[in-house]
């Protein structure tokens, strides 16, 4: 008898016995009153097709059990729970204030791998329907992202313009250099401005560097955008530019990108999407 | 009163419903009559929206996407804020849909531009690998039916009283007016597309469903 010593199935066991004693008992009781009881008492006037009722007094435990429910209900509505406290809504802004905080102190300071894991992960569900999987801008029907960062590509901004970001101080018309001078500054900016890596023409840089007054005029002859007039050339190739174009859409030559700043993603994803965005094009 | 009660059922039957639809009325229509309010930006469709619209009903968008955002992270993660009841006081009849083949699209203006609508609407395997959304070229062939558009939004300011007209509230006007008005919001859609039959028609005063489509899409927000 191995299985007695379990507690549980002890209990069980006591429990079982209790309840077939006492169904048998109280069943025993009933039927005995039912065959020798015979009823007795004053009745009421009321008859409902020959069933009558008796006029007894309310059983004291009873009344007891209702005046109870009724005090433990207005408790619970006023005090214990009260209605007002709780919204569908309400428990949403709980839930997501706690999500964010345990986000946010968990992903505090996240390393290099976490932040590619993270923007691969938040690039693929909100940027890869129009950037395609691999970033390729898939066929030209968005920014093709791994050449974003490189010379070819500011070489076309410059010949193409740039719109849509809402900077203070305008759009970038189209073709305000040629496209030798063009090539010249994107070494510059790439080499000296950026620091985003070598050029492939090392030997326009100064000539770069003497063309940049245009550009200066707007994104400041440092390259730091004028205290946020015009973008910061000096992130271009780096995460902090990706999460400006996130933050305020652009509208290219291709088609129009949306904002992302409406809550979607937080600082640190959007960070995170800019270091991955970054490394799909050094990888070439 | 209670014996007397007792002895008709049918009065008896009478009061319970009295009590319980006076219960009923007390608790739910004051909230009701709140949220079912326009909020305070939301406002009632353009003409060109509303074909826009009637192209989405036609084609039975709404069969394989909600637009309904409920309050969860995991939904307002991906599809932006939750919606609210008031956001639907011009929609007649809302286009909630009942199940997500396809994304919920109640905000899709946020994410989504009119050359991403071009795109994938010709072809949505192209854009989104795996899509299970049929192609729909034949938005960019047919006309849309702007004499309905104009009865619906004239139908439903006589009948249901929309604000068209009204101060910060989109114009309707005579006919010749709201046309005139869906050719310059065409216009805008028009330019940001690509397709040459599309901008070709619209040269030659024909607006195709994609563009009244596209329109309605962007206006969800």
């Amino acid at each position: 008898m191995n299985w007695l010593n379990d507690n549980v199935n002890l209990l069980t066991l006591i429990g079982a016995a209790a309840i077939i004693i006492l169904t048998v008992g109280v069943a025993g009781k009933y039927i005995k009153q039912m065959k020798t009881d015979k009823a007795t008492g004053e009745l009421t006037g009321d008859n409902w097709d020959g069933i009558g009722e008796y006029s007894n007094e309310l059983p004291y435990g009873w009344s007891l059990a209702y005046v109870g429910t009724i005090v433990w209900g207005l408790w619970y509505f006023f005090m214990g729970y009260p209605l007002a406290t709780f919204s569908q809504i309400g428990q949403y802004n709980d839930e997501v204030k706690d999500y964010t905080a345990r986000f946010e102190s968990k992903w505090a300071n996240p390393d290099k791998e976490t932040l590619m894991g993270m923007g691969e992960g938040v690039f693929l569900v909100q940027c890869a329907p129009c950037h395609g999987i691999t970033g390729d801008g898939m066929g030209g029907k968005a920014a093709d992202l791994t050449t974003w960062g490189s010379e070819e590509h500011i070489v076309n901004i410059v010949l193409k313009g740039s719109k849509g970001q809402g900077y203070a101080l305008g759009e970038m018309p189209a073709g305000l250099l040629d496209k030798a001078s063009a090539t010249a500054v994107a070494a510059y900016i790439v080499q000296d401005l950026a620091k985003s890596g070598k050029s492939k023409h090392p030997e326009l840089v100064a000539q770069g560097k003497a063309l940049w007054a245009t550009c200066g005029a707007c994104h400041g002859m440092d390259g730091k955008g004028m205290g946020g007039s015009a973008p910061a050339l000096v992130d271009y190739g780096k995460a902090q530019f990706v999460v400006d174009v996130l933050n305020r859409g652009k509208l290219g030559t291709i088609g129009q990108m949306p904002k992302f700043n409406d809550g979607r993603l937080t600082n640190i994803q959007k960070r995170a999407v800019g270091t991955y965005v970054d490394s799909l094009s050094s990888e070439e | 009163m209670f014996h007397w009660l007792e002895k008709n059922p049918f009065f008896f039957a009478v009061g319970v419903f009295l009590v319980i639809a006076y219960a009923g009325i007390v608790t739910i229509l004051p909230d009701f009559m709140e949220s079912a309010r326009p909020l305070k930006g939301t406002k009632p469709y353009t003409v060109l929206q509303i074909a826009g619209r009637q192209v989405y009903i036609q084609n039975g968008c709404n069969t394989c996407h909600s637009q309904l955002i409920r309050p969860f992270k995991s939904e307002t993660d991906r599809y932006g804020k939750y919606s609210l009841s008031g956001e639907y006081a011009y929609d007649r009849p809302f286009l909630w849909g009942s199940r997500r083949i396809g994304p919920d699209l109640h905000r899709v203006g946020n994410y989504r531009t009119t050359d991403w609508h071009e795109n994938h609407m010709l072809n949505p395997a192209a854009v989104v690998p795996g899509s299970v959304m049929p192609k729909y070229p034949f938005l960019f062939k047919k006309n849309i039916d702007l004499d309905t558009a104009y009865a619906e939004a004239e139908t439903v300011k006589k009948v249901f009283d929309v604000p068209y007209d009204k101060p910060g509230m989109p114009k309707l006007g005579t006919f010749a007016q709201a046309k005139k008005a869906v050719f310059a919001d065409a216009g805008k859609i028009v330019a940001g597309m690509k397709n040459q039959d599309v901008k070709d028609a619209y040269k030659n005063g024909n607006i195709k469903e994609i563009v009244a489509l596209i329109a309605y899409m962007n206006g969800l927000k």
